[in-house]
């Protein structure tokens, strides 16, 4: 039986051929890797590619197993999120924002609010993490905004938080404005007086 | 204060997670200012400003100070502080919970102090919205303290880059009471904000009443400064005791402001992730451009580099040199096939480390490095 199984795992190593850059013991680690995510319908693409990255980057083969094993992890916790019929993109994208802090309720809730494909609505809630934002705070604009902005939307929301962040405002109050805007931006507010990062007024003696 | 001193201060050496949400930065100007009933005159302005935004958006502290040396030798100054608490978004629903408190003092003759809770109700939407306010508080001008209290109605509309807003407010201070209802507009573009504010006093018992109108723009100059400029007429602030005039000022803002390069075309990378933040975006940035099918070209800037290299899953992670650009010596060009979705790039000057390019969202990679990671549309 365990000779079946190492048969097994060696196939799936000697089928993909890129696989071969990788030192024998940790090209069987992969392999079985691999597999159980091909066996369990995840996509094995992003793990051959990560395992290939740590060839590239000089990791120790006990770096890139652990690499891949995680990332299988992730991969499967967001097709959990997102269900199976989420595309390999979405996925990935899932895993990103996972990374960055979101929620697997989050994802399921985009799910839910949005229709697919969520790679875009992922990669700016990664993004505004990643600039920052809150990772709550991030998730909250995100789901906000999906039921019904376009993707180029929501790519130019990142953007407008970009360029608050840019003029000085801490990311999560940007985010905050771009989404609520009132909450903190209406002029003669309490809120206003006290936000040093909105021009208004600034230099008015 | 000295409250927000101390935050910032602990963030600085213990709290990394919280730097990111504080701010300060220091303005300073010129200003000529004509307040009502009084003659022109020049003035020199410096004005600190900190903020620390609660990690998870709940809330902030804010404190401000304006010092004002005025052509005939007097001075001005005003210091004030406020706060906010926020209940987490409810549907469309947000609650806001707000304290403020402020003194100010002209040339040891005359001088004010206010505080004051602010309770407000958010309602919003995708790119609208509005609140309801309730404040109560005390205002003190040399004799005993004044009760506040201003109930407030707003609205506002989100469209691309421009905000608009609309607002009422009832304002009672002891016996004097007014109306202001005011109208802004914001406007957003790369390094430039323009803002204007017009407005009426109506309805007033001893606050004066007219229009007011105010205008500023803020130009971006560099890393940590812009330039903000602004003029324009404003009312009589029964609370905090300021008094209505006309103004003009010029000043230089210093502080936490950052540069990012513009976005990129037709992909959502984020240039603040690796842009600012790193020691890579100073040495590489990565301008993506997809042509036919998914043929994408990706021109790298390494200013100073003899070879460049890029690796990433659309190479099978296998280095890949660049060409350089025949018309610029900064650019190294190279195309590829690569498939829309999620994708992860290294680059490498002269052999060196593999970096996270500028114009990418800097991630970390598993490996005790970075990663830039970039989507196709």
């Amino acid at each position: 039986m365990m000779l079946a199984a190492l048969l097994l795992v060696t196939q799936v190593a000697v089928q993909d051929p890129r696989l071969e850059r990788l030192d024998p013991d940790t090209r069987v680690a992969v392999a079985a890797v691999v597999d159980s995510a091909h066996g369990v319908g995840l996509p094995v693409e992003p793990i051959i590619q990560r395992a290939l990255e740590g060839v590239t980057k000089g990791a120790s083969g006990a770096r890139i197993v652990a690499a891949v094993r995680r990332l299988a992890v992730d991969l499967g916790t967001a097709r959990t999120a997102l269900g199976t019929s989420a595309a390999e993109a979405e996925l990935e994208a899932a895993v990103a924002a996972l990374r960055a802090g979101a929620t697997p309720d989050v994802l399921a809730n985009l799910r839910d609010v949005r229709r697919p494909p969520l790679t875009i609505a992922l990669a700016v809630l990664a993004d505004l993490v990643a600039s920052g934002v809150p990772a709550d705070s991030a998730a909250a604009a995100v789901l906000a905004l999906a039921p019904k902005a376009r993707d180029a939307d929501l790519v130019e929301f990142r953007r407008a938080v970009e360029r608050d962040i840019t003029l000085g405002a801490p990311p999560g109050a940007a985010t905050s404005v771009r989404l609520n805007a009132g909450a903190f931006d209406a002029p003669g507010t309490s809120s206003t007086q006290g936000n040093p990062n909105t021009p208004r007024r600034r230099s008015r003696p | 204060m000295r409250t927000l001193a101390l935050i910032g201060l602990a963030c600085g050496v213990s709290v990394h997670g919280l730097c990111g949400q504080v701010t300060a930065n220091v303005e300073a100007g010129i200003t000529h200012v004509q307040y009502d009933g009084f003659l022109a005159s020049g003035a020199a302005s410096i004005s600190p400003t900190m903020r620390w935004q609660h990690p998870a958006g709940r809330g902030f502290l804010s404190a401000r100070g304006t010092y004002l040396q005025f052509q005939s030798g007097r001075r001005s100054l005003d210091g004030s502080a406020n706060g906010s608490w926020f209940t987490p978004l409810a549907r469309h629903w947000r609650g806001e919970l707000g304290v403020a408190a402020g003194a100010s003092d002209y040339a040891s003759i005359a001088s004010f102090s206010h505080g004051q809770i602010d309770a407000r109700l958010h309602v919003m939407d995708e790119d609208r919205g509005g609140w309801l306010a309730a404040t109560l508080g005390r205002s003190s001008f040399g004799g005993g303290p004044r009760p506040v209290t201003v109930l407030a109605v707003g609205a506002w509309l989100l469209r691309d880059d421009k905000t608009m807003f609309l607002s009422l407010d009832r304002s009672f201070i002891g016996d004097t009471a007014y109306t202001d209802l005011r109208s802004s507009a914001q406007w957003r573009r790369a390094r430039i904000v323009l803002e204007g504010v017009v407005g009426a006093r109506v309805w007033s018992r001893g606050g004066g009443r007219g229009v007011f109108g105010e205008g500023s723009a803020t130009l971006t100059l560099g890393r940590q400064a812009a330039l903000v400029l602004s003029a324009g007429r404003y009312p009589t602030d029964v609370v905090s005791g300021s008094l209505a005039g006309r103004y003009v000022t010029a000043a230089v803002r210093l502080g936490t402001i950052t540069i990012r390069r513009p976005p990129l075309p037709a992909l959502p990378t984020n240039p603040h992730a690796s842009g600012s933040n790193g020691s890579s975006s100073m040495e590489t940035r990565l301008e993506i451009r997809a042509q036919q099918d998914d043929e994408v070209q990706l021109t790298l800037f390494a200013p100073g580099a003899t070879a460049v290299e890029i690796s990433g899953d659309f190479t099978d992670w296998r280095p890949v040199p660049l060409r350089r650009n025949p018309a610029s010596a900064d650019a190294w060009v190279a195309s590829f096939r690569i498939s829309k979705g999620l994708h992860r790039i290294n680059v490498r000057r002269d052999g060196g480390p593999w970096m996270a390019p500028g114009g990418t969202t800097r991630s970390a990679d598993d490996y005790d490095g970075e990663v830039g990671v970039f989507v196709l549309p």
